[in-house]
């Protein structure tokens, strides 16, 4: 019973690791092999020989190192911009008691719903209107509030013990010095989670460069692997894949160490 | 000089709920008093306003003669103890303990030179670098003692303290914190709703009820002559035997004042006779033993009288068994009597 | 004086940057967008030619649109549906805490944070009619090879199991906290109840674990109406308009025909769209979601 449940288990393993990790294997392979070795038909499940100069063909023919810079520029400021934004934000709504504030919240838990998919035309025109179309300012600004991160952060904050506020008040501390001592690094795996969070959302985001540029100055690397399908000569699928391999690096170094971070952020929302 | 003095103080709550009303109090200046009563009689209110965490509604608050309303926390020179401690869970013992010191702007030699003194004191330096989380209970309660004593405050107040202890460290720690006051010579105001703790560790015992003051005095003073019906029941373990005049009349040969409504005695004075004999002024009732609570080195039995039911207590050896009859007398001096309004009756 | 003022005004000066971001960026385009619906505009023209409700009364009857909300409502229901279902499954599987499962976690959850561009681009190769390891799995098992994206009967198909493996992982790790979360003597109770194992699921799990349930259903509902980047990449609403969703034709109409006035009308009707939907699982759920 216990041998059979063990095979039971480790056949449905196997199962999930080819529908879920199979498929990136598949990236790697194609992204060592030949574009003949792509026209082959059943496909050979190792390149024959590792082809390491796709990578470097690839940086050639998109712009790699263009759009690489853009992306690290774009991602960056946004993680950094919405820290100024969401922290006091969050203190100010989980702190203060203030005129507006339910309305103020709501206004803010609102805006978590109207995704950038809904909302990207009206703010192409008002872009162009003063001509900031194919600007930093234009990819970055929009994303200068995080409803979700005050949501998230102002509910930390407000897990903060009463007490922990009044021994520092007593001990003299002022508010800038209480924030900087007690609430932010109570909250570190709440800012280290947020600040994920936001930099795999832009580093990944082809939506927003797609509908905000018409040119290639601050387009950014998703766009960049994705120009590589209008190829005229048919689609080089070994290029297109060592371009998701070069592009996913950073994201996947990034989870192998915080893949725990990321799990905690969503079990705060069901926690206390 | 460290004396507390509340003025006429009234506290509400968003405008409606009122705690406290028209209160008078004064802390004497190096004086271990501890304020205590039963949960909601604004005890806590009370510390918390001479903290400066809580607003004053009406009235003054003055320290050392000067009114401090509006001082902040931080300036008024005092150090807290909470129930819970409050910690910073991210910082060290030391960070702690430090932190106080930093934002007052004492000098990095000065607070090294009184952070080794008070944790010799207490017994935390091999714990310096631990995080509040890695510490026992017991070493949580000293790290946040420490945290006060090492600001050198006029005034220490405390907010139960011992209460998330375990009954043995609490009489130990109760015991350290009597040495503490007689060394620092400086004002404790304790808050407690534990009435053991209080006598015990009082040079002033304040009682409150529903934000009225029932009675502020040494604890030797309160336990002897409680000034009401409350204080009676609320000091002493077990609680005062308390009964209507007209209902012992029957069994009293001692004469009393005209105006005595009530008559409390407490278990310890209510002492067995041999059967048949009427001592002289005194309350004097048989029957029956209905349970028995042997405490060591004293028993505390229940007894069915015919005027209701009679707790006492004795230091015998010698047991009762239930159900068995026993007479008990109670001497005139050891009666305290309280008049309609709960008010005791002097002599 | 002043000082009073500063200490009133100091939390709207806090959440001055953040409001201004959303005034701006979230609640402004959607009144603009409102406004434009109203107008017919080729947004390069100065001139807006007021025109009523007429783009809503065009939209009415556009048998296009008709099509378009359709395909939606199949992506969302499937792709809704599979995303919770599977991800319950999932972390029902893997529920227990072993080194095994954690790593299984991980990799289920990896294709989340994969960028859905990179993503596109992977199943583009893997469902390749002539070359993709799809069809060289069915050719292995004698089954002939399909069309996937390029024919009208698989490419919403498709595109919806590519959505739901891409995202299913998030669902999974949301459903595994909670189920971690509940109580252990609560199992406990049911056993000596002699509860089944299907009874402890229904009586139990379920409605301990319905509030997140309920939030991931508004969530994965929300993020289905709003399907786009794997459209644009891999169909672009083909082939026949199957795949032609109401993103995908803002889009179209907004920046391929310079119809704003009519683009807009689409995005006024997908918000209406998601905030009945919002309201109505609101309504009707809030009723039976068991919060502690």
């Amino acid at each position: 019973m216990k041998i059979f449940s063990n095979i039971g288990k480790t056949i449905c393993n196997l199962i999930l690791l080819l529908v879920f990790f199979f498929p990136f294997y598949w990236m790697l392979s194609t992204a060592f092999k030949t574009l003949g070795e792509t026209m082959t038909f059943p496909p050979a499940l190792f390149p024959a020989n590792p082809q390491w100069e796709n990578f470097l063909h690839v940086i050639e023919v998109i712009p790699f190192g263009h759009y690489l810079i853009n992306s690290c520029i774009t991602t960056i400021a946004v993680v950094v911009l919405q820290m100024f934004t969401t922290i006091p934000a969050a203190y100010a709504f989980s702190q203060y008691d203030f005129k507006g504030k339910p309305l103020l919240f709501g206004l803010t838990l609102i805006t978590m719903m109207i995704p950038a998919q809904l909302v990207f035309m009206p703010l192409f025109i008002l872009f162009s209107q003063f001509n900031m179309i194919n600007t930093y300012a234009s990819l970055i600004l929009p994303f200068a509030g995080s409803a979700f991160g005050i949501f998230l952060l102002r509910q930390r904050f407000n897990q903060v013990p009463k007490e922990l506020l009044e021994a520092a008040r007593l001990d003299k501390a002022s508010e800038l010095k209480i924030i900087w001592k007690i609430f932010l690094p109570l909250s570190r795996p709440v800012l280290v989670t947020l600040a994920l969070l936001t930099f795999i959302g832009k580093w990944n985001d082809y939506f927003w460069p797609l509908v905000l540029t018409t040119n290639d100055t601050v387009r950014t690397l998703p766009m960049g692997i994705v120009t590589m399908t209008n190829a005229e000569s048919g689609t080089p699928y070994h290029l297109l894949m060592a371009g998701n391999v070069l592009i996913s690096i950073p994201i996947i170094v990034i989870y192998l160490f915080a893949h725990k971070h990321i799990i905690k952020a969503f079990t705060y929302m069901g926690d206390k | 000089m460290s004396e507390i003095v509340l003025k006429d103080v009234t506290k509400t709550y968003d405008k409606r709920n009122t705690v406290i009303q028209n209160l008078d109090l004064r802390i004497e200046d190096g004086s271990f008093t501890v304020l205590v009563g039963p949960s909601g009689c604004g005890k806590s209110t009370i510390l918390r306003m001479i903290a400066g965490l809580e607003p004053l509604t009406a009235g003054e608050m003055l320290i050392d003669g000067k009114v401090v309303n509006e001082v902040k926390p931080g300036d008024r020179d005092i150090a807290m103890v909470f129930q819970n401690y409050a910690l910073y869970p991210t910082m060290t013992v030391k960070g702690n303990i430090e932190f106080g010191l930093i934002n007052n702007k004492i000098p990095k030699k000065e607070r090294e030179h009184r952070i080794t003194e008070i944790c010799e004191t207490v017994g935390l330096a091999e714990y310096l670098d631990r995080k509040p989380a890695q510490l026992s209970g017991g070493q949580r309660q000293r790290v946040a003692l420490a945290r006060a004593m090492v600001k050198n405050p006029k005034v220490f107040l405390m907010d139960e303290p011992l209460s998330n202890l375990d009954a043995k460290l609490r009489g130990q720690m109760r015991s350290e914190l009597i040495d503490l006051h007689r060394k620092l010579s400086a004002t404790f105001v304790y808050v407690t709703h534990d009435q053991t703790e209080a006598m015990s560790m009082a040079t002033n015992v304040v009682l409150l009820d529903r934000g009225v003051i029932q009675q502020a005095d040494t604890p030797f003073e309160v336990y002897q002559k409680p000034a009401n019906v409350f204080t009676a029941q609320f000091i002493g373990s077990p609680t005062m035997n308390l009964f209507c005049r007209k209902d012992v009349a029957p069994y009293l040969t001692a004469q009393l004042p005209e105006k005595v409504h009530k008559i409390g005695f407490r278990p310890s004075r209510a002492l067995p006779v041999a059967d048949g004999e009427q001592p002289q002024n005194s309350l004097t009732v048989s029957g029956k033993v209905l349970t028995r609570e042997l405490m060591g080195s004293e028993i505390i039995y229940r007894l069915l009288s015919p005027f209701g039911i009679i707790t006492f207590k004795t230091f015998n050896e010698e047991e009762l068994a239930p159900d068995s009859s026993v007479t008990l007398s109670i001497d005139r001096h050891s009666m305290h009597l309280f008049d309609s309004d709960g008010q005791r009756v002097e002599e | 004086m002043k000082k009073k003022f500063l200490s009133i005004g100091k939390p709207y000066l806090l959440i001055a940057p953040a409001m201004a971001a959303f005034l701006l960026f979230s609640i402004y385009p959607v009144m603009s967008m409102v406004q434009l619906s109203l107008f017919d505009w080729n947004m390069i023209s100065p001139e807006k030619d007021f025109i009523g409700l007429a783009n809503y009364q065009k939209l009415f009857y556009d048998e296009d649109f008709r099509q378009t909300l359709l395909n939606t409502a199949v992506f969302t229901v499937f792709s809704v549906l599979g995303d919770i279902g599977l991800g319950l499954l999932i972390a029902l599987y893997l529920k227990k805490n072993t080194l095994v499962n954690r790593i299984m976690q991980s990799v289920i959850f990896a294709p989340y944070i994969i960028s859905l561009a990179s993503i596109s681009l992977l199943w583009m190769w893997l469902m390749n009619p002539d070359y993709g390891l799809l069809n060289a799995a069915l050719e292995a098992l004698h089954i002939p090879g399909i069309n996937w994206l390029g024919s009208p009967q698989y490419a919403m198909l498709s595109v919806i199991l590519i959505c739901v493996w891409k995202s299913v992982g998030y669902d999974a790790m949301i459903l595994l906290a909670a189920l971690q979360s509940v109580p252990e003597n609560l199992y406990e109770a049911a056993a000596l109840d002699r509860a089944s194992w299907w009874r402890k699921l229904t009586k139990v799990t379920l409605p301990m674990i319905s509030p997140t349930l309920f939030f991931l259903t508004i969530v994965e509902t929300i993020a289905s109406f709003n399907v786009f980047e794997t459209i644009q990449i891999l169909t672009r609403g083909g082939p026949q308009n199957s795949t032609d969703t109401i993103v995908f034709s803002l889009y179209q109409y907004g920046f391929k025909f310079y119809r704003i006035g009519y683009a807009s009308t689409i995005g006024v009707v997908l918000m209406i769209i998601m905030t009945l939907f919002t309201i109505v699982y609101f309504v009707l759920l809030s009723k039976r979601v068991h919060y502690q």
